[in-house]
């Protein structure tokens, strides 16, 4: 045993201790430690309690877990608890953030690690990537830099500050040492300070505020650099999650309940003669069947299906009449009223006193993820109780805590592998996509390890959904034609349900249904999630107002209609309505749209974006709707419309250019044209990518998404009864990203891309036709329906 | 027993006859470049070439592409060295352009579609090097079983990917 003396050396709020002489190898390990609140509070934190960090299967946060590694030959290799969904940002943006912090190429990161729950230190979800501009891999990277340099000033004996690095070399003084040079032949522990709740929604972040890189040293960022998990995707050398198979695994499929109140009247019996090694398994409400290959599986859950016996339920409102229930019967008075931060004013005075007034009511509907693949999960529970699953899933650590709670143990007992598969758009980023609790009830039934995957129809029926909502908007213009006052009260019931769905149906412990909570997840409150752009609007009152979800209390399995956060959760259902009104407002006014908007707009970054975006679009400056706007025949109208939002420290501003046949109700969006202010753009030709996907996304849920349920169930089942988008709807796109290096941070990329087209598309239906639609989708029947009335 | 001919190779195989070849492909054969969307043949996740045309085998018993050629992800690469008669030391370390131009454009989100959209890229630029923009986007939605879906919505980011590839096959690498 080697008895080094150790040195630790304070490192900013970091703790660097050194053990010299190892025999071979070395590296800079950047771990975590935890640090009291006390401590916390003595450096100036906020400090958050940390809770739930389990050191059995976790990375030891006290002492292994690792964030960098440097290693000797001069490679990097980075952890992170985001798994990738299709952003590539841990494969690009991240790689590239670490590769400037540390003053690396970007090739020295030769190990991304992502996804395993006992291979990654931090948790969280699969959402807001580079989110208030500090990921934190970032801070971790700075951590690293700083203890590398103490470590070379030491080594040259040349003060710190006379040291410059470049490629992994410092130079000073004559000098230089190598990165791995400096690591080799030493253990070296950097331990940083760290907050959260490992298993929470937000997992942990780390603290303290090491020095940063200035933007103006940036050599890596804003490049495009590729992103290294396409190559193994398109060669089919990548191991998806449909692709894991485990020693004696067996193929599972569920028998979901007839409703989504229906409990188990009589189990069908199985067909032994056809199905020879298939079984079923039975827990609660909870029904499978297990076989030794796929197709068995499948055809057994088939019979199994069809010979059993549930109750009857009708609890649901069904699409026809979900306005009127939800304005009517849902029970608004529980939640409290959340209130903008953007209040001000006194809005009923400057009603009362308006030249014009407008108020109106807008509708969103239930939309679904619909992710390409259906949810897959392969678990073993092992006799000790160890629960390993194999999924794919944006919140690794919560799912871990979530199994934890279902199977009444601790979450060291479960691990958790996330592998790539289908965009989920949110839809598991608190912790499970669908299957995974299905898989450990039947797993643990068995015995062996199982492999569950949701056939088309279930992940459209028995996955959450994108909560329904409705706002009133009233808005009043003073005698020059600007708005003198605003105000929308928003309605929209709970948006996020993480509580398992096998674990519900089993009987099983779940965290509290929303509303059992308090806070931003927890509760039923609807809180405002859409910035106010429009600071010159003297008078104005945004106002939410929450529920609880369609259908819940109601349902014998208390599920009803399960929400989730997708994409722009709330805020999507809150920029409609104020997007289409602003347009509305300025068609009022007879005002040219964006310019209007401009009117009302203090912050230079929203303005640069407007006028971005009218540029680049080549916009003819006039007030909608257009000269000659028409609402009949079988020719096909042209129009336009603008919309605008403010995201995770990002600006965004669209432009539509659609046509519509009056006869018909059909819309094609021609050209789209986005302007986007991120402040630095880390990966030009990647954030791209990102933001065409999430805007022919948008337009998708503008013109076909709506989810259609009758009063027992969702009844959209397929790819036609939930229609998405098409090549065919592809416009000609135009992305004009705007490179902000002032503002010194990195916004999201991604999220917002996809709410943007929704009133945009509005609006230029209106500008095409001299009407308006309050109501999504524009789908054929709604659009041929509102102009011939 | 079937006996099927995959990516150039006869492969018997023990699953029941009316076996939707996807999981054959997927979890008899490890051919896992095709993957399960629908079971519907709504979406096209699941697609692969026989006998040079696209066909969805979540829906395809196995049965009945006995002896038929049949091409997945894994085997673009083969298929275009065999057409370019590359020898093997050149066909080594060479993708099919459809693959290098999906690369070079970024062309994935998610990917999970991406499989198949290749699928019909190498059927359309067979037939047609040239395509213009109607017709790549017939021959992603209206020409194949169903319209071609990608949830992620990289329509456009496969228009772009398929113009390079036809560059790239032009130029015959």
């Amino acid at each position: 045993m080697t008895t080094a003396a150790e040195n630790t050396v304070k490192v900013y709020e970091a703790t660097l201790s050194r053990r010299q002489f190892v025999k071979t190898g070395g590296a800079l390990v950047v771990g975590v430690a935890f640090v009291g609140p006390s401590i916390l509070k003595a450096q100036g934190f906020q400090a958050p309690k940390v809770t739930g960090a389990p050191f059995k299967n976790s990375l030891d946060p006290t002492q292994l877990s690792s964030w960098i590694e440097i290693h000797p030959d001069n490679t990097v290799l980075i952890r992170t608890g985001k798994s990738d969904f299709g952003q590539g940002t841990t494969f690009t943006a991240y790689r590239q953030i670490v590769a400037d912090e540390l003053s690396v190429p970007f090739e020295a990161i030769t190990t991304v690690v992502a996804g395993h729950t006992d291979q990654t230190p931090d948790g969280s979800g699969a959402f807001d990537f580079l989110g208030r501009g500090t990921p934190n891999i970032r801070k971790a990277a700075a951590y690293t830099y700083q203890a590398l340099l103490d470590l070379a000033s030491e080594r040259l004996s040349v003060p710190k500050d006379q040291l410059t690095a470049k490629d992994g070399v410092f130079s000073g003084g004559g000098k230089s040492i190598s990165y791995g040079d400096l690591v080799k032949d030493q253990q070296l522990k950097l331990n940083i300070p760290v907050s959260g709740d490992l298993t929470g929604i937000m997992g942990l972040r780390v603290e303290g505020d090491p020095p940063m890189k200035p933007v103006s040293a940036y050599t890596v960022i804003g490049k495009s650099h590729p992103n290294s998990i396409i190559t193994s995707k398109v060669t089919a050398k990548e191991t998806w999650a449909t692709d894991i198979r485990l020693p004696g695994m067996l193929h599972g499929r569920m028998v979901h309940p007839k409703t989504l109140g229906s409990t188990l009247f009589s189990v069908g019996q199985l067909d032994k003669s056809k199905f020879p090694s298939s079984q079923v398994v039975v827990k609660g409400n909870l029904v499978g069947v297990v076989a030794l290959t796929e197709w068995e599986a499948i055809q057994a859950s088939q019979q199994v299906a069809a010979a059993t016996k549930w109750t009857e339920w009708k609890g649901l409102p069904g699409n026809e009449k979900l306005y009127d229930s939800l304005r009517k019967e849902a029970d608004w008075t529980t939640a409290q009223v959340t209130k903008s931060n953007a209040n001000k004013g006194d809005v009923p005075a400057a009603l009362a006193s308006a030249q014009k007034k407008l108020s109106a009511t807008y509708h969103f509907p239930f939309m679904k993820h619909a992710p390409i693949g259906p949810t897959i999960a392969v678990a073993d529970v092992k006799p000790d109780g160890t629960v390993h699953i194999h999924t794919h899933n944006q919140n690794p650590q919560a799912l871990r805590g979530e199994i934890a709670t279902m199977l009444g143990t601790t979450p060291d007992h479960v691990i958790v592998h996330t592998h790539p598969g289908a965009g989920h758009y949110g839809r598991s980023n608190g912790g499970n996509s669908g299957a995974e609790d299905d898989a450990v009830i039947l797993s643990q039934a068995v015995g062996k390890p199982v492999r569950v995957q949701w056939m088309r129809a279930e992940d459209l029926q028995w996955s959450t959904q994108s909560p329904a909502a409705f706002a009133d908007v009233e808005f009043a213009l003073d005698e020059k034609g600007r708005i003198a006052g605003y105000q929308i009260d928003h309605y929209m019931p709970a948006f996020q349900d993480d509580r398992p769905i096998g674990a519900i149906l089993a009987g099983l412990p779940t965290m509290p249904a929303p509303g059992g909570g308090s806070g931003f997840f927890a509760s039923t409150a609807n809180f405002l999630s859409d910035p106010w752009l429009y600071d010159l609007v003297p008078n104005v009152a945004e106002r939410g107002h929450g529920t609880f979800q369609v259908g819940q209390k109601a349902s014998p399995l208390a599920v009803g209609l399960r929400d989730h956060s997708m994409r722009t959760p709330g805020q999507y259902q809150q920029n409609y309505p104020r997007e289409l009104a602003f347009s509305e407002a300025a068609a009022l006014a007879g005002a040219d749209p964006i310019q209007f908007r401009i009117d009302h707009a203090k912050e230079e970054r929203l303005i640069n974006v407007l006028k971005q975006v009218r540029d680049a679009s080549g916009w003819d400056t006039r007030p909608s709707p257009r000269p000659g706007a028409k609402s009949t025949g079988s020719t096909p109208v042209r129009g336009r419309g603008a919309s605008a939002m403010f995201r995770s420290g990002t600006y965004w501003a669209c432009v539509c250019e659609i046509a519509v046949t009056p006869s018909t109700g059909a819309i094609a969006v021609e050209k789209y044209t986005i302007a986007v202010d991120p402040g630095i753009v880390v990966n030009p030709a990647q954030l791209k990518r990102q933001v065409e996907g999430g805007a022919m996304m948008g337009i998708s849920h503008a013109l076909y998404e709506e989810a259609m349920f009758d009063e027992s169930g969702i009844t959209s089942r397929d790819w036609i009864t939930y229609p998405i988008a098409k090549m065919t709807d592809t416009p000609e796109f135009k992305v004009v990203l705007i490179h902000n290096p002032k503002v010194g941070a990195y916004g999201g990329g991604s999220e917002a891309a996809n709410a943007l087209a929704a009133p945009a598309i509005a609006s230029a239906l209106h500008d095409a036709t001299g009407k308006v639609s309050r109501r999504l989708p524009l789908k054929r029947a709604y659009v041929q329906a509102l102009l011939k009335a | 027993m079937v006996k099927i001919i995959v990516n150039g190779v006869q492969r018997e195989v023990q699953a029941p006859d009316d076996t939707p070849l996807l999981y054959v492909l997927r979890n008899d054969l490890q051919l896992t470049g095709p993957q399960f969307g629908c079971g519907l043949a709504q979406c096209g996740a699941c697609s692969v070439l026989i006998e040079g045309k696209e066909v969805r085998s979540c829906v395809t018993p196995v049965s009945t592409v006995a002896n038929q050629e049949i091409i997945t992800l894994e085997g673009l690469p083969a298929r275009w060295a065999k057409q370019k008669g590359l020898s093997a030391e050149e066909a080594k370390d060479t993708l099919h352009p459809v693959q290098q131009a999906w690369i070079e454009e970024q062309t994935p989100l998610c990917g999970f579609c991406q499989s198949g959209m290749m699928m019909v890229a190498t059927e359309l630029l067979e037939k047609n090097l040239n395509p213009s923009d109607a017709q790549i986007k017939a021959a992603f939605t209206t020409e194949g079983p169903s319209p071609h879906l990608c949830r992620c919505g990289s329509y456009a980011a496969i228009i772009d990917a398929v113009k390079h590839a036809a560059s790239l096959m032009g130029k015959g690498k």
